[in-house]
């Protein structure tokens, strides 16, 4: 009947909403790998904490590397002072060793040469005695100052001055003599010519619990420091600190001075951070700060995330939104067509001695009715009425005006109206004020035996009769349309056909194109109609072709005489 | 009868004026340009009802611009035929005068030359 029936048409629609189920279940998958992980934040404050642990310890280790080299430097230039100290103790002993051995052990020369080194405000030694170096020691030749320690103990004076000139230096440190105060000893021994002597000196007693202090003055007022006999720093070993409680803390450094076969070791650390607090104070800064912006950037990367997905959640809840809509405007679309075909014929009536045949196409590709329809209504066994109509407008009030309009031309036929009564009658049913609507009718009453034609036109376009390869329109009188005037009246047209005479009534979907005069249009329907001898169906099939693009609605009735 | 694809809406301006210096009583004159068809028909009619009911005297519709006109342009001014007293087509194309015609509306809608 029509090139796409309803039931083709219903099949397509659920079959298209399957396949757009199916692509959004896999878009709905594509938006889930879209998605950022929720271990990204703990990521970026791993990175985070992780590098601000390598600042942290490249400041910090680049700070203590800058203290230690200060601090180096300071123990250095502070243990100058010290080793100028010492000179000051080893130049008179090593003279007065040298004074007696050039006299013989002349004990005046050498009391005076070593008095002034015991008297005075601040003096040098506490104690000079001259010893001559061998066995059986009774005691010191000459004693300058205080009666020496070492005296009371002959055999430790021995056995020491015996160390003493045999060392390389010949200059020896006895240690530290506890009574009656601490005071360190000290003895020389001359390289020797003919006797040997020793001069031994003992120190002032060191202070109370070894403690003194850098003047304030001193540019060493920032240090502490520790002086240690020897090299081990033992406790019992240490000389003077400035400090209650040694060994000292934290950074320090240390120098070694040699005094003769034995040592001073010299150690200092600082009181405040040699460069200053700042660069101390750095590393703590950078670590949190570092621990701030890591756990920030976490946060703000968790909130990204939180908002990425959401969106992501968003846009395929969309997505589902847009492919519901497109399931169901195909299924709309798929009832509109439906609904259409079902207003049309289903089956077409079956005159002896003519053949017919009908298209419908539809216009515009969306989900509207369009208002045109064609109908063929048998009236006995030798007439049938042909109708073709255009109902203006679209949708269901369109379709719903173009079917009412079609059963009524029925009840009209049935009761045997002429075509002109039928149109006189419809213009009654429906007004353009009230509906908005127009419909322009083309009734044509079909005698097959008497072989003549009756054609009533309500404002619409003629019909064409084909006969031996010559079309001429039926142009008779042309009503107004449907809806116009309720008191609208008609008249017909009567025409006889020639044997074989082929009849086409359509709507203007078939000739009309924009920007062109409706003559052209009908120009070219009459060639393509006269050109082709084929039979009706495929006839109508060939001038379908004509319609070019067209967006509106096409209907076409056709009939044929067969002798 | 029908328009075009409804997601593309013509192209189409309406200039709305009083046209009383034009005769007597209350009169509308309405110049269209563009292409009127179904699609944006239904914006012509919202334009100019208003207006139309404050004048129903006489309806001067000035087609000059108008390029293209389908059935339901044809059907809304049938509508306005029937309500107001006078209407009048003016600066009819010859392809839309031959439609009118062929539809047999040149009486119901005035058309001018």
């Amino acid at each position: 009947m029509t090139e796409s029936g309803p039931v083709s048409g219903a099949v397509a629609g659920p079959a298209r909403g399957t396949e757009g189920e199916h692509v959004s279940g896999t878009e709905r998958a594509a938006a889930h790998s879209r998605r950022w992980p929720f271990w990204l934040p703990a990521g970026v404050l791993v990175i985070g904490l992780v590098l601000t642990g390598v600042l942290v310890w490249i400041s910090a280790s680049t700070y203590s590397s800058n203290e230690r080299r200060l601090l180096d430097l300071r123990v250095r230039e502070a243990g100058a002072d010290f080793t100028g100290a010492f000179a000051a103790i080893q130049t008179p002993l090593a003279s007065a060793a040298a004074l007696a051995d050039a006299t013989s052990g002349d004990v005046t020369k050498f009391i005076r040469f070593t008095t002034p080194y015991t008297v005075g405000a601040t003096p040098t030694f506490g104690s000079v005695t001259l010893w001559r170096v061998g066995a059986d020691q009774t005691g010191p030749l000459a004693v300058v100052g205080k009666p020496s320690e070492l005296s009371a103990t002959p055999s430790r004076a021995e056995t020491f001055f015996a160390s003493t000139a045999a060392s390389r230096s010949h200059l020896g440190v006895v240690g530290l003599l506890a009574q009656p105060r601490p005071r360190l000893g000290y003895a020389f021994t001359s390289p020797g010519l003919t006797g040997r002597y020793v001069v031994y000196a003992e120190s002032r007693p060191l202070p109370a619990n070894r403690r003194s202090k850098f003047q304030k003055s001193s540019t060493f007022s920032d240090l502490n420091y520790a002086l240690y006999l020897g090299s081990a720093q033992r406790p019992e070993d240490l000389l003077v600190t400035d400090l209650k409680k040694v060994p000292l803390t934290g950074q320090t450094a240390s120098l070694s001075i040699p005094f003769g076969d034995n040592s001073f070791t010299f150690v200092v650390n600082a009181r405040h951070p040699l460069l200053g607090s700042f660069p101390q104070r750095l590393p703590w800064l950078i670590g949190i700060i570092g621990v701030l912006l890591s756990i920030g950037a976490a946060l703000l990367t968790l909130r990204l995330i939180q908002r990425r997905n959401h969106a992501e959640e968003l846009a395929s809840s969309l997505e589902r939104i847009a492919d519901e809509n497109r399931r169901l405007y195909s299924e709309q679309r798929t009832i509109a067509q439906t609904l259409q075909h079902a207003l049309l014929p289903e089956t077409l009536p079956k005159i002896q001695g003519v053949e017919t045949s009908v298209r419908y196409e539809a216009g515009v590709e969306g989900v509207d009715i369009g208002g045109d329809w064609y109908d063929l209504i048998a009236l006995d066994d030798h007439r049938l009425l042909l109708v073709v109509g255009d109902v203006s407008g679209r949708g269901v009030r369109a379709a719903a005006t173009m079917a009412s309009l079609r059963y009524a031309i029925h009840a009209y036929a049935a009761q045997n109206d002429p075509p002109e009564t039928i149109l006189t009658k419809l213009s009654k049913l429906v007004s353009v004020g009230s509906t908005g609507q127009l419909a322009t009718i083309l009734c044509a009453l079909v005698d097959v035996k008497a072989r003549k034609l009756t054609v009533t036109s309500a404002g619409h376009l003629p019909p064409l009769l084909i006969s031996d390869g010559t079309g001429t329109f039926i142009k008779g009188a042309v009503g107004v349309p449907i809806g116009v005037n309720t008191g609208a009246t008609y008249t017909s047209t009567a025409v006889s056909t020639p044997p074989a005479a082929t009849l086409l009534a359509f709507t203007d979907g078939l000739v009309e194109r924009r920007g062109e005069s409706i003559d052209t249009g009908l120009e070219r329907l009459q060639r393509a109609a006269t050109a082709n001898h084929s039979d009706l169906d495929e006839l109508l099939s060939r001038l379908l072709e004509l319609r070019h693009d067209s967006d509106d609605d096409t209907a076409i009735a056709g009939l044929r005489w067969l002798d | 009868m029908a328009g075009l694809d409804a997601n593309n809406t013509a192209d189409v301006t309406f200039d709305i004026a009083s046209a009383d210096a034009d005769g007597g009583g209350t009169g509308l004159k309405v110049r269209i340009t563009g292409e009127l068809d179904i699609t944006n028909v239904d914006a012509l009619e919202s334009a100019v009802g208003s207006a139309l009911e404050r004048h129903p005297g006489r309806l001067i519709l000035d087609l000059s611009g108008l390029r293209f006109a389908d059935s339901s342009a044809i059907a809304l001014w049938v509508r306005w035929s029937t309500a107001v007293h006078e209407i009048e087509l003016r600066d009819v194309s010859p392809i839309l005068r031959r439609v009118i015609d062929s539809m047999g509306l040149a009486d119901t809608l005035n058309v001018k030359p």
